[in-house]
C-alpha cells in the first residue's frame, strides 16, 4: 500500500536524564524480557556533556525500509491508524534490507539475531494506551505527535 | 545455559596476576538465600576462605554484584562493593559500599550478577567485559589521568560502556579514595580505590547485549505502576531535594537553580534521578546529591567554591563525604579549641592556613594543597582522619586532645559521624563494620503509626539528645529490625532513598516488605512472602558476622563506639541535627543493651558471636562447622 504520513515521537534533550526507563519499558512490552539492545529506540548516554541523545525512528514520510522489503505488507508493512511502518515478525525472512536502507545512522530499524528478525519501534500500536516510552518517561522529555498533529 | 529469571546466572572471576578469567554458576552461591549485592558478595568471599590479608594483598577480591531486581524499572540499579577496607580503623575490616549509575545493570545485561577481580597486575590495565569477551587491557596511558579524562578516553575503544573509575588518589593508594563511574556516582566509604591501584586496575568498562529475563512480566509491569505513583508522591522527592547542591544556604541554592542547574541525572531504570547535574563554566559538568561541598556548614559559602571542590574531588577520585566530615573539620574545631594555632597548621601539618584558620590563605588555596596531598598519598593526608590524626598524635603539643576530638568527630570503625543521635542507631554503630550510613536514617523518628505497624516500640524514648529521657529498653528490637533493612536493601537491591520505613508505607495492603516479596516473587519467579524476606535478612546479617568473627576474631569487645560518647555530649556539625548535642551514653546500661541485642540475635552474649542453634536455623550450617573446626563458635 501507500505510504501514510506517520505519528512520530519527539524527543527532548534538555530534560532527558538518561535514566532509561523508554528502553526498559519498551523492550519490556514488546519481548517480555529487558535489555536495551532489545529497545526499540535508544539512549545515548553522555554522563560528561548531560547531552544525551535519543535514537529512534523518525517514522519518515518516505520509509525507505518499507519500500526495501522484499515482501511488502507481509514482513513490513503499515499501520492505518497511526502510519507506522510495523515488523510482522512471522513473515520476516531476516534479510536485513530493511536495515540497510535506512537512512539513518544507526540504522532505526535493528536486528534480533536470535529471533532472525528485524524489530522496529512500531508506536506501540497495539497498545491502547500508546506508546509505552511516552507513558513512563518521568521527565516528559517524550512526547507523541499522531499523524493528524504532526505537520 | 538455562535461562534464569531476575539473576544473569554467572560470577565472573578474573585473576589479574595470572590474566584467567573463570566462569561460575551463581546456583553455586545459593542467591534465592543470600539474593544479590552485599549477601551474595559475603558468600564468595566466604567461599573464598574469607583471606586474612591486608587490604593492599593481591588475594584480597574485589568483589562487584548487582542484585535480582537490578536491571528492570525502578529504583534497583545501585551495585555493591565488598572487599577489606583500607578505611576501616584501626584495623582493615572487610567490608561494603555501593554505588549508582549504569554499571550494575550493564554488568547484568552482560550476563553476570557479580565480577570478582584477585591477584595483581605487573603494569596498569583495565578490564574490558563485552558479554562473553573479556579482556585485561593495557591501560598505560591512563595511569596518573583524572577520573573524568580516563572515562571520556576509554569510551572512545568502548562504546557506549559504563565504566568504574579510580582517580590518582586511588593509584596512590590513599585510605580515602573511591571508586567512580560517571561524574558523581561512587563506591565512597571504604576506600575500595586503593584496592583498584594496589591491582595495578585503572577501571573496569562492561557492555551488555544481553537481557532480564523475569518470570511473571505481568506482574512486574502492575508493580511498576506503584513505583510510578511512588515517585510521584514520596520517595521522588530526593529528586528534587537534590536540585541543587544539597545542604548550602537557600541564596546560594537559588543561584545554582538559576545559573548553573542542567538536569537530572541518576541510575540506569530509576524514575526518581536523584542527582542534580550543574555546569559552571571553567570548572566543569558534574552531579551532586547529599554529600557535596556545599553540605560543609562551616566553610564556603560561594557557589563557583562550592562546585570547584565538588569538581576536584570526583576528578582526583576522594571521597568527598569523608571530606566534608573530616580533616578539614577537624582542623577548624581544633583551631577554635586552641589544640591547633596557625602556626602549627602551617608549619607542622604542613597545610596553608586558610581565614578560617586564622591565615591567609584562601579556602581554595587550602583545598587545592590539601586535595594535592591526599591524592598523592603523601602520608598522612591521604590516610583517612583517624590515621591523619594518629600521626600527628605523638608530633604535636596537644596531639592527644586532636585525637579524641577525632574520636568525636569518627563515631567508630573509621566512619565519620552520622546520625548517632538514637540509642538503637548507636548499638547498629557498635554491631557493624562501617558506618551505617543510609540506614541510621531509619532511626530518624518514624511516626507511632509506623512503629506500630512493624511491630516497634516508638523511637521517640531512644533518642540521646535529652540523656534525662532516654529509655534503653527494648532499643535492641529497633536495631535488629534496621540491620535486617539494611542487609536486604544492599542485597536485592534497593536504592537507599526509597528503602526508607515511610516509602512504600500504606499498610496493610502494601509496605516496604510486601513491595519487595512481591517483586522479588514477580522477577525471580521464586515465591518469596515478607517473613522469608526478613528471615534472608537475618541470614545476611549472621553471614557478615561469621565473617568478621572468622577473618577478624570479632568479640564483643570489638562492638563499640568511641570512649568520648560515653563521656560528654557529642555535638553534631552536619546536615539536619547540625550543633545538637548527643548523649552521652551511660555504659552500664548500654553494656547491658549489648547483652538483650546478643540474646535476641541468638548469639552468645559473652563473646557476641553466634551460637550453632541461630547459624543451623538460618540454614548456616556449613559455616557453623567451620568456625567450629576454628575453635571460634562458642
Amino acid at each position: 500500500m501507500e505510504a501514510l504520513k506517520s505519528g512520530v515521537i519527539i524527543y527532548n534533550q534538555s530534560v532527558c536524564s538518561a535514566c532509561g526507563v523508554c528502553e526498559i519499558m519498551c523492550s519490556l512490552w514488546h519481548e517480555g524480557i529487558i535489555g536495551p539492545a532489545l529497545a526499540r529506540a535508544n539512549i545515548i548516554r553522555d554522563a560528561f556533556t548531560a547531552k544525551h541523545r535519543h535514537i529512534a525512528c523518525q517514522q519518515c514520510l518516505y520509509p525507505g525500509c518499507y519500500y526495501a522489503c522484499p515482501l511488502p505488507d507481509k514482513a513490513l508493512c503499515i499501520d492505518e491508524a497511526t502510519g507506522t511502518v510495523y515488523v510482522n515478525e512471522a513473515e520476516c525472512i531476516g534479510c536485513e534490507l530493511c536495515i540497510d536502507a535506512c537512512p539513518f545512522e544507526p540504522s532505526r530499524t535493528k536486528y534480533n539475531a536470535e529471533k532472525k528478525v528485524a524489530f522496529k519501534c512500531d508506536l506501540c500500536k497495539d497498545r491502547e494506551q500508546g506508546p509505552v516510552c511516552v507513558e513512563y518517561c518521568p521527565f516528559q522529555a517524550l512526547t507523541y505527535v499522531t499523524k493528524d498533529e504532526r505537520l | 545455559m538455562a535461562i534464569t529469571f531476575g539473576w544473569a546466572g554467572t560470577v565472573l572471576f578474573v585473576d589479574l596476576s595470572s590474566g584467567k578469567v573463570t566462569k561460575v554458576a551463581t546456583t553455586d552461591y545459593r542467591p534465592e538465600e543470600f539474593i544479590g549485592g552485599l549477601g551474595l558478595n559475603t558468600r564468595i568471599f566466604w567461599d573464598l576462605g574469607c583471606p586474612e590479608v591486608a587490604a593492599y594483598h593481591p588475594d584480597n577480591p574485589l568483589i562487584i554484584s548487582n542484585g535480582p531486581l537490578a536491571g528492570i524499572y525502578g529504583p534497583f540499579g545501585k551495585g555493591l562493593i565488598c572487599s577489606i577496607s583500607p578505611q576501616s580503623y584501626p584495623r582493615e575490616l572487610f567490608n561494603y559500599s555501593s554505588f549508582g549509575g549504569r554499571f550494575s545493570t550493564e554488568l547484568k545485561y552482560a550476563g553476570y550478577d557479580a565480577l570478582v577481580v584477585l591477584g595483581k597486575s605487573a603494569k596498569p590495565v583495565y578490564l574490558s567485559i563485552r558479554d562473553e569477551d573479556i579482556a585485561i587491557k593495557n591501560a598505560d596511558d591512563l595511569w596518573g589521568v583524572d577520573t573524568f579524562e580516563a572515562q571520556q578516553a576509554l569510551l572512545a575503544n568502548e562504546a557506549g560502556a559504563s565504566i568504574l573509575v579510580i582517580g590518582p588518589a586511588g593509584e596512590n593508594l590513599s585510605r580515602i579514595s573511591i571508586i567512580l563511574t560517571e561524574t558523581n556516582s561512587a563506591a565512597g566509604q571504604g576506600g575500595f580505590g586503593a584496592v583498584m591501584g594496589s591491582k595495578n586496575l585503572k577501571a573496569i568498562a562492561v557492555r551488555g547485549n544481553g537481557a532480564v529475563h523475569v518470570a511473571r512480566a505481568r506482574d512486574v509491569v502492575q508493580l511498576t505502576s506503584v513505583i510510578t505513583e511512588e515517585n510521584n508522591q514520596n520517595a521522588g522527592q530526593m529528586g528534587r531535594i537534590f536540585r541543587t547542591p544539597y545542604g548550602s544556604p537557600d541564596e546560594i541554592q537559588e543561584i545554582f537553580a538559576n545559573k548553573y542547574y542542567v538536569k537530572q541525572h541518576g541510575c540506569y531504570g530509576c524514575p526518581q534521578q536523584c542527582q542534580s547535574v550543574n555546569y559552571i563554566p571553567g570548572i566543569g559538568l558534574s552531579g551532586s546529591k547529599c554529600a557535596n561541598w556545599g553540605w560543609s556548614p562551616l566553610f564556603s559559602d560561594a557557589p563557583r567554591d562550592i562546585w570547584q571542590a565538588n569538581v576536584s574531588m570526583q576528578k582526583v577520585g576522594i571521597n568527598s563525604f569523608d571530606i566534608t566530615c573530616g580533616i578539614p573539620l577537624l582542623l577548624l574545631l581544633a583551631y577554635q579549641a586552641g589544640i591547633l594555632s596557625t602556626r602549627e597548621i602551617e608549619e607542622d601539618v604542613g597545610l596553608p592556613a586558610s581565614q578560617w584558620l586564622g591565615g591567609t590563605a584562601t579556602e581554595q588555596e587550602f583545598l587545592r594543597v590539601f586535595f594535592n596531598k591526599a591524592a598523592s598519598g603523601e602520608i598522612p593526608y591521604g590516610e583517612g582522619t583517624p590515621r591523619f590524626t594518629e600521626y600527628f598524635r605523638q608530633r604535636l603539643p596537644h596531639g592527644e586532645e586532636l585525637m579524641s576530638l577525632q574520636e568525636e568527630l569518627y563515631t567508630a570503625h573509621g566512619s565519620a559521624y552520622h546520625h548517632v543521635d538514637n540509642l538503637g542507631s548507636a548499638l547498629h554503630w557498635a554491631t557493624d563494620s562501617r558506618d551505617p550510613l543510609g540506614s541510621t536514617h531509619e532511626y530518624k523518628d518514624p511516626p507511632p503509626e509506623i512503629t506500630d505497624y512493624f511491630g516497634l516500640p516508638p523511637y521517640s524514648g531512644y533518642q540521646i539528645l535529652d540523656t534525662s529521657k532516654t529509655v534503653y529498653a527494648g532499643a535492641e528490637l529497633v536495631t535488629t529490625w534496621v540491620q535486617e533493612n539494611q542487609c536486604l536493601k544492599n542485597s536485592l537491591t534497593v536504592c537507599e532513598y526509597w528503602s526508607h520505613v515511610k516509602s512504600f508505607y500504606k499498610p496493610p495492603e502494601l509496605d516496604l516488605r510486601v513491595m519487595e516479596s512481591r517483586l522479588f516473587s514477580a522477577v525471580t519467579g521464586i515465591d518469596m512472602d515478607v517473613e522469608k524476606l526478613a528471615r534472608a535478612g537475618e541470614r545476611i546479617w549472621n553471614l557478615r558476622r561469621a565473617v568478621m568473627v572468622k577473618r577478624e576474631g570479632r568479640t564483643r569487645e570489638d562492638d563499640i563506639i568511641n570512649e568520648p560518647y560515653f563521656k560528654k555530649a557529642i555535638t553534631c556539625y552536619g546536615g539536619s541535627m547540625l550543633g545538637k548535642k548527643n548523649g552521652p551514653i551511660d555504659r552500664s546500661k548500654f553494656e547491658a543493651l549489648k547483652d538483650r541485642y546478643y540474646e535476641r540475635r541468638g548469639w552468645d552474649v559473652k563473646t557476641g558471636r553466634p551460637k550453632r542453634a541461630k547459624l543451623e536455623e538460618l540454614g548456616l550450617k556449613d559455616i557453623a562447622d567451620e568456625l567450629a573446626g576454628l575453635g571460634k563458635l562458642p
